[in-house]
């Protein structure tokens, strides 16, 4: 309703050259960028009040970043050195405020455990935790969705509780232990696959990289050797990982599917006819559509911090490792930057949702 | 273009599978250590001295005098040739090899070795609490350490102390020679090249830095034109794998030939494997129970006497502890000069001894106490002692977490850690158990354990004070004894209960890989069958 009152408004004072079938689309375009800016702002206030409280619950850590650089048998001398070095000696308060002054400018520090700058660490981390979550959504998807939909077709019969206990099972089986035993199996075993990390130890440093997304760099390369032990090294995790959120994924396709099914379109297609393949893919699926890019979404992002344990199985250089190790290590650079980056993340999958969302559904638009 | 880009992608993905089969374990000429890389920040010299980055810049740096790892007493030549001390045991002078060159291609000079000390002192890092102690101070270090001429280099002694110790420090990885010309053309803000020192190498070494991601992997190459002949391995890689399962399945594999930090259970399975020996390498340091003597009950000698009795360590020996300690029960570590020969006959867990203690200081129905591991990797051992002490009339409250910074700031009750130390000599472990010079809390020495513990027994600060300057090897030998005799009475604070080892898990096909009591471990023999 809103769009309307806004639309004849600005449409009584619109000059009489600009008739109202042209000034429309432009309208609606100022109220894109406006609710554009307006969740930019809702965001970066919650990034905000979200890196506060980290940065405080950080200080109340018994963790001392200053041993974890120095070793905990150094002398005083060197302590208060390396401790005034990491700004500690400042109130909490300015050491915030300086870090977010600095975060305006682009600076997110240096890591205490790295010492490198935050932004650094970031470029070769970000994207081997963002491959990792792709990979680990396409095999979520393919299976989830497929399974979900099946299940909810044939409700209520044994193929919709095997569909249940297949996906339980990935949510249920502690993804270490899987972690662990899939490594003895397809690495120990079978030898299809790599075992750590995200190349073998031979093809360390071959690519150059560009995107720092491996798979893609070594085909922009045509290193396919390299590409070949990329690929081998991440469809373990990626696929663990993907397994893991199927329950959810298959979860919600089944009853976004079973609340379709139930819909008097779906009668009448049936009644028309239509083959059930038809019913169920062309027309049920269409709607369910957009419903499903939300659960994605927030699997995705949910893929990019929630890895820790398959990123420790596989010693994967990730965002997960890195964000666990600063916090163990009371590391707050470490810390606030993977949770900006994350919240980033989140905000920009909540963009994209939103326009995918006006592609997909008429409605909306 | 697009197209042909996903047609090689997905060809490349549908043969990927099948042909990983042929890459497994690690080529004849290059060595895969699988280890942690957590929390190396900087792979510069005068910034470090724990026990992995160690090992990485001991073989990127050379120094000027080494210890072999199966004597470790004893110094053997390494850029410098000889050395000789001033019969007033004031003054080093060493002789330097003319054949030792930098990865640069520059000449290794006493210029080079001079600087690279004077550095550790002035940057005021870890690496500095290797050397400090003799004296140094970034005010007289460049007047102490100098270059007579290109190959002499004079190390002259502010304080009185045995010459052997700084000859030892000299072999800390902390100590390693830099190339002065190149670290310095990358200076920046007046660091002495230590921004660039972090992730790159400027050393005289086997081998050179050739990529290094923190958290990650660090990889070297091998220098050709070493002065002690190229090494036989053409790479090494040392790997961030920090989940002990997952190491174990590639040291099977063949695709890792050295472990670190092995679990536990992960050793005991690979032990029943015929391809793989374990080595335990004993280290300067102990597994103890620390008791805060600020605290009113744990005062009592009574209560610490008790604690002796109160831990069950037979029981643990065998497994949690079957490769990362053997029993001891004394301050001088084993084979040292002026160690007991056996020492695990001073206190056996007898709960009804305990008991009994505890009632003649004035607990008839026990004691209460909170305790902590000082962090993740003494847990198993904390839990194990709170069982035990259970029936020794102790009610410990087990509060797990990484309680090191809380040690250092005396808070705490009863703390269970381990500890390391690097220095080969028994002065290196006295200075942390027997030595506290100011007892205050505002002195805040918490590298002395003793001051940990909020305990200050005079007596031992002179023996350990004397066992530092003495030059007579004799009368240091019964110095050390002394310590160990007045410790031993005092029912200390901190109660060892075993001696440290490192396992260093190895495929049999791997030769002259020897990890260092000192971590200093060197690469440069290894040999692949």
């Amino acid at each position: 309703m809103a769009s309307v009152d806004v639309t004849t408004q600005e449409n009584s004072t619109a000059p009489a050259a600009n008739g109202p079938v042209e000034s429309e689309p432009n309208d609606a375009m100022k109220l894109a960028v406006r609710r554009f800016l307006g969740r930019v702002f809702a965001v970066a206030t919650t990034l905000l009040g979200l890196l506060f409280l980290t940065f405080s619950m950080g200080r109340l850590l018994p963790a001392d970043p200053v041993l974890a650089i120095t070793g905990a048998e150094v002398s005083k001398e060197v302590y208060d050195r390396v401790f005034k070095e990491l700004g500690l000696d400042q109130p909490i308060y300015i050491q915030f405020l300086n870090y977010v002054k600095k975060v305006l400018t682009g600076d997110l520090g240096v890591s205490a455990i790295t010492g490198q700058p935050i932004v650094t660490d970031l470029m070769t981390i970000f994207p081997a935790t963002v491959e990792l979550a792709i990979v680990a959504m396409i095999v979520g998807a393919l299976l989830g969705v497929p399974l979900g939909i099946t299940a909810a077709v044939h409700r209520g019969k044994p193929i919709d509780h095997v569909a249940r206990v297949i996906g339980l099972a990935g949510h249920s089986i502690p993804t270490f232990w899987m972690g662990l035993m899939a490594l003895f199996i397809f690495y120990a075993k079978l030898q299809w696959v790599g075992a750590s990390g995200r190349v073998d130890v031979f093809y360390e440093g071959l690519v150059t990289p560009v995107t720092g997304f491996l798979l893609l760099d070594s085909a922009i390369d045509g290193n396919w050797e390299v590409f070949r032990s990329a690929l081998g090294h991440i469809i373990l995790p990626g696929s663990i990982l993907g397994y893991y959120s199927v329950a959810y994924i298959s979860r919600m396709s089944r009853s976004f599917m079973l609340e379709q099914l139930s819909q008097e379109y779906i009668i009448t297609a049936r009644a028309k006819g239509l083959a059930s393949r038809q019913v169920i893919w062309r027309h049920a699926f269409r709607n369910i559509r957009v419903q499903l890019l939300t659960v994605m979404a927030l699997t995705f992002g949910g893929l990019l911090d929630g890895a820790v344990l398959i990123e420790t199985v596989f010693a994967w250089p990730g965002l997960g490792q890195y964000l666990t190790r600063g916090l163990q290590m009371n590391d707050m650079n470490v810390v606030m930057g993977a949770v900006l980056t994350i919240g980033i993340v989140f905000l920009i999958i909540n963009i994209t949702s939103d326009v995918l969302y006006r592609i997909l559904d008429p409605r909306t638009r | 273009m697009m197209k042909h880009l996903l047609a090689a992608f997905l060809v490349a993905a549908a043969t990927a599978v099948p042909q990983h089969q042929a890459l497994a374990a690690s080529p004849p000429n290059m060595l895969v250590i699988g280890t942690n890389l957590t929390g190396i920040r900087t792979l510069d010299p005068a910034d470090n001295n724990a026990r992995t980055v160690s090992e990485l810049i001991s073989n990127l740096y050379d120094n000027l005098v080494q210890l072999a790892p199966d004597d470790l007493q004893k110094l053997q030549p390494m850029l410098a040739t000889k050395w000789t001390v001033s019969p007033d045991g004031k003054l080093i002078t060493m002789t330097l090899r003319s054949d030792a060159v930098f990865q640069s291609g520059n000449p290794v000079t006493a210029e080079d070795a001079a600087w690279s000390i004077q550095r550790v002192i002035k940057r005021g890092q870890v690496g500095s609490t290797d050397i400090a102690l003799w004296g140094f101070t970034p005010e007289n270090v460049e007047t102490l350490v100098r270059a007579k001429d290109a190959h002499t280099l004079e190390i002259e002694l502010p304080i009185p102390v045995n010459s052997d110790l700084v000859l030892y420090s000299l072999a800390g990885s902390s100590i390693g020679i830099i190339d002065k010309k190149t670290a310095l053309s990358h200076e920046a803000n007046g660091d002495l090249g230590s921004a660039w020192l972090a992730a790159n190498s400027a050393g005289s070494g086997p081998f050179a830095l050739s990529q290094w991601r923190p958290n990650d992997i660090a990889v070297f190459d091998a220098q050709k034109k070493y002065w002690g002949g190229a090494p036989a391995m053409a790479r090494v890689v040392a790997r961030h794998i920090p989940e002990s399962g997952n190491l174990r399945l590639q040291l099977q594999a063949g695709d890792v030939d050295v472990g670190q930090y092995v679990a536990s259970g992960d050793l005991d399975a690979l032990s029943k494997d015929g391809k793989m020996v374990i080595d335990s390498v004993p280290g300067l340091g102990f597994y103890y129970i620390a008791l805060n003597q600020k605290d009113p009950d744990l005062q009592k000698p009574l209560v610490r006497e008790a604690f002796q009795h109160a831990f069950d360590w037979k029981a643990i020996a065998g497994n949690i502890m079957r490769y990362t300690g053997f029993p001891w029960q004394s301050v001088v570590p084993r084979g040292m000069i002026g160690a007991p020969s056996d020492s695990t006959g001073r206190y056996d867990y007898d709960p009804a001894k305990a008991k009994a203690l505890l009632a003649q200081a004035g607990y008839p129905n026990g004691l209460s106490k909170t305790l902590n591991p000082s962090g993740a990797a003494t847990l198993p051992f904390t839990e194990a002692l709170q069982a035990s002490a259970r029936a020794a009339g102790f009610n410990l409250n087990l509060v797990p977490g990484e309680y090191t910074p809380a040690f250092r700031e005396r808070k705490y009750e009863v703390l269970l850690g381990n500890s390391g130390a690097r220095l080969p000599d028994p002065f290196a472990v006295a200075t942390q158990y027997a030595y506290n010079p100011d007892n205050r809390d505002e002195a805040r020495l918490g590298s002395y354990y003793l001051w940990r513990t909020a305990m200050q027994v005079p007596e031992l600060n002179t023996l350990v004070d004397q066992s530092m300057k003495e030059r007579d090897a004799g009368k240091r030998t019964e110095i050390f004894k002394k310590i160990d005799v007045t410790y031993k009475s005092m029912n200390p604070p901190l109660i060892v209960f075993f001696q440290r080892t490192d396992p260093y898990v190895m495929r049999a096909n791997v030769k002259g890989y020897h990890g260092h009591t000192t971590w200093s471990t060197r690469w440069h023999h290894v040999t692949k069958e």
